[in-house]
């Protein structure tokens, strides 16, 4: 793990495939599970979509970026205190995360008003999403260098994107056609449907 | 045991900064609210239906500490909101009488259409081509953008081709009022008032011929309007809701059914 | 809220609010770890630990919480509950730690224990909170575990039903004919049917929930709507 310790920006291992795998193979909402919440709960309305997958890319990336060195330099065990603290990773990748959301939810605040009154609402609801703390939580498992880790974290906020942003686009035109069989649940239904065959076809594609 | 005191010194002291980053952020970047309009937003619905006129509650709020309207702008607030608010700003509330979205016209399935229209189903598209798909360009075409633009699952188009209004969702917020591109819809208290229920400017024969519930524009509801609330614009009947009593004598002689008390 | 019943807030977190299909949170670890009956039982237990931590903690300091920081204050208290499961089944249950992965730390963010101490912990006494998680943690173990079932059931034709137990002295999820009395239950409950292993995978999660979603919704319209009729609504 000595090699790990540096913080190379440019890393050692080939980072390509980590970056496709992020944003295709192990993509966070239809393979791997994370942020599903508000992918059924935003994915109505395209421009509630985008504003969310920028702000969620965003986040993603600060935080391999603040909390791969804290992991490393405070609590693993080659760390100045010389303990081995990783039992506190979840506490203190989630202080930071929602510090940092915090922080940025201030800073929109006082420079763009507009930008605050259209995406402010979803910053508290990213500090919750289980996509930010899963991809924080991933670099650890995978044991990434830091280059590495913001790679994958800028990746899996790419990936994220492109699948809230293509569902977005036939969602808000599924709502145009309403499908007139039971009491106008059915569209929802669908949309489920559609996702489970998304995923489904995806599959077929990139042969897990 | 021998965990515990770096443990808790690596939290502390990571949350200590964290904390110290923070406060110092909320006072760098500090934006001076109301606290009262923050008291406010807190205690209203939060649906930003746009039913007050403002564009969301955060707005409305505002314009209510400023005084520059009565709270009881927002439709959607029950009566205990109400009370709340009224605590909070000092002042005696009661909700306003509940109002609901009502159709200004009867045709629907009474009305012939001008074409079969394959197309994307929505009542803009419809009406682009040759003067609405449905005979009289100036009714209901019923494919349902009212009951799309209805954040409340209010509104829904009956088997008669014309939009039902589901009472106990509506919050009279005039989101489908808005959203009708044939302006055929309006809002209206729930009881009472009496409404010309078509908005056909087409001549009187024409409107014989296509629908059955049509005005025609005669003028009989005119002549007999003992307030003289009545007149016509362009072969259709309008009541003034200003001078009108109510008194329904329009409704008796109207021969074709076209007038309704609600 | 002092006129309901410890029992009717229970049921209330199964049917009325049950977490998964009528609240519609908590999605991730849903379709996640739902891939067989086991690792939804071995996940709702987890669950319950930091649910009923959660709410008893948040609810004894409900009055020194101030407003402002009380979402970073209950995910502190949420992720302390969180760590200790986290710890206690790498310890004792290491084949569940390793079915669940990083779904363990990830149950700080979810939706519902967060959901239940802002809306309900924050702002009721210890009693009616621990009714609340109990009942929310039983709808939420039910949803889980039918859903592990029918992916189980349909992906590979067969079902492993299994309890949590020591035998021989190593804690594990065993199934439930090692519990005394029960051994005429079979290990494997096998069904007739060819097994579809598309719902083991991710699409036969969304395909399962999305069908399950469907039918309570027509069934709660139905009952909704003949709530409204007897109230005298025209419909």
């Amino acid at each position: 793990m000595t090699d790990a310790l540096i913080p190379a920006l440019m890393p050692t291992e080939n980072i390509f495939p980590i970056f496709v795998e992020a944003m295709f193979t192990k993509n966070f909402l239809l393979v791997m599970f994370l942020g599903l919440c508000s992918y059924v709960g935003l994915t109505t309305n395209s421009d509630t979509s985008k504003g969310m997958s920028m702000a969620v890319t965003f986040v993603m990336t600060m935080s391999a970026i603040l909390t791969w060195p804290i992991y490393y330099y405070l609590l693993s065990d080659a760390s100045f205190l010389g303990n081995d603290l990783t039992f506190l990773k979840t506490i203190c990748f989630i202080l930071v995360i929602a510090a940092f959301v915090q922080l940025v939810e201030f800073i929109i605040r006082k420079f763009s008003p507009p930008l605050y009154r259209s995406l402010g609402i979803y910053l508290p609801l990213i500090s919750t999403n289980c996509a930010v703390l899963g991809v924080v939580l991933l670099n650890i498992q995978e044991g990434y260098t830091y280059g590495a880790s913001i790679l994958y974290a800028f990746g899996a906020g790419l990936g994220y994107s492109w699948v809230m942003l293509a569902t977005a686009a036939v969602r808000e035109k599924l709502i145009m056609r309403d499908v007139q069989l039971f009491s106008g649940f059915i569209g929802a239904f669908f949309a489920a449907m559609m996702a489970a065959l998304i995923v489904a076809s995806y599959f077929a594609v990139v042969k897990l | 045991m021998t965990l515990m005191l770096p443990a808790v010194a690596v939290l502390g002291a990571l949350g200590l900064a964290m904390a110290a980053m923070l406060v110092w952020a909320s006072k760098v970047f500090y934006v001076p609210t109301d606290p009262i309009v923050d008291a406010l937003i807190e205690l209203m619905p939060g649906a930003n239906c746009g039913a007050c006129g403002y564009p969301g509650c955060a707005d409305a709020a505002e314009h209510i500490v400023a005084g520059d309207v009565t709270p009881d702008v927002c439709t959607s607030c029950d009566a205990e909101t109400f009370e709340l608010i009224g605590e909070l700003l000092g002042m005696e509330i009661s909700a306003a009488e509940p109002t609901y979205p009502i159709t200004l016209c009867q045709g629907g399935t009474n009305c012939k259409d001008r074409y079969d229209y394959i197309g994307a189903d929505t009542c803009r598209a419809a009406i682009l081509l040759a003067g609405t798909k449905k005979a009289c360009s100036y009714g209901c075409i019923g494919l349902g953008d009212c009951v799309r633009a209805c954040m409340f699952d209010a509104i829904e188009i009956a088997d008669n081709g014309l939009p039902k209004i589901k009472k106990y969702n509506c919050k009279g917020c005039g989101a489908c009022v808005r959203e009708c591109p044939q302006q055929v819809l309006t809002i209206a208290k729930e009881h009472g008032p009496v409404y010309v229920v078509c908005s056909s400017h087409d001549k009187g024969k024409y409107v014989k011929e296509i629908c059955e519930f049509g005005c025609i524009g005669c003028g009989i509801c005119k002549k007999n309007c003992p307030e003289g609330a009545i007149k016509l614009v362009k072969a259709v009947a309008v009541i003034d809701q200003e001078k009108c009593t109510q008194c329904g004598t329009c409704i008796g002689v109207c021969p074709r059914n076209a007038i309704v008390k609600l | 809220m002092a006129n309901k019943s410890f029992v009717g807030e229970i049921i209330r977190g199964i049917i009325k609010d049950n977490p998964v299909f009528v609240l519609v949170l908590g999605l991730c670890p849903t379709l996640a770890v739902s891939t067989s009956f086991a690792n939804a039982l071995g996940m709702a237990l987890a669950f319950t630990f930091v649910m009923l931590g959660s709410n008893i903690f948040v609810s004894l300091l409900r009055k020194q919480i101030p407003a402002d920081v009380r979402i970073p204050i209950f995910i502190l208290i949420i992720c302390t509950f969180v760590t200790m499961i986290d710890m206690m089944l790498e310890a004792f249950l290491p084949p569940m730690y390793d079915a669940l992965g990083i779904f363990v730390p990830l149950i700080v963010v979810n939706c519902i224990v967060i959901g239940r101490a802002e809306a309900y912990a924050n702002r009721n006494p210890v009693l009616p909170s621990i009714a609340d998680g109990i009942g929310i943690s039983i709808g939420f173990a039910a949803a889980l575990m039918l859903i592990g079932s029918i992916r189980e059931i349909l992906g590979t034709g067969g079902l492993k039903l299994v309890m949590l137990n020591v035998v021989d002295g190593v804690p594990g999820f065993y199934p439930l004919s090692a519990i005394p009395g029960l051994s005429f239950i079979p290990e494997v409950i096998k069904f007739p049917i060819e097994p579809a292993v598309v719902m083991i995978t991710p699409p036969g999660a969304f395909l399962t929930i999305a069908t399950l979603m469907l039918l309570f919704k027509i069934m709660g319209d139905r009952k909704r709507v003949k709530q409204l009729i007897k109230e005298g609504y025209e419909l």
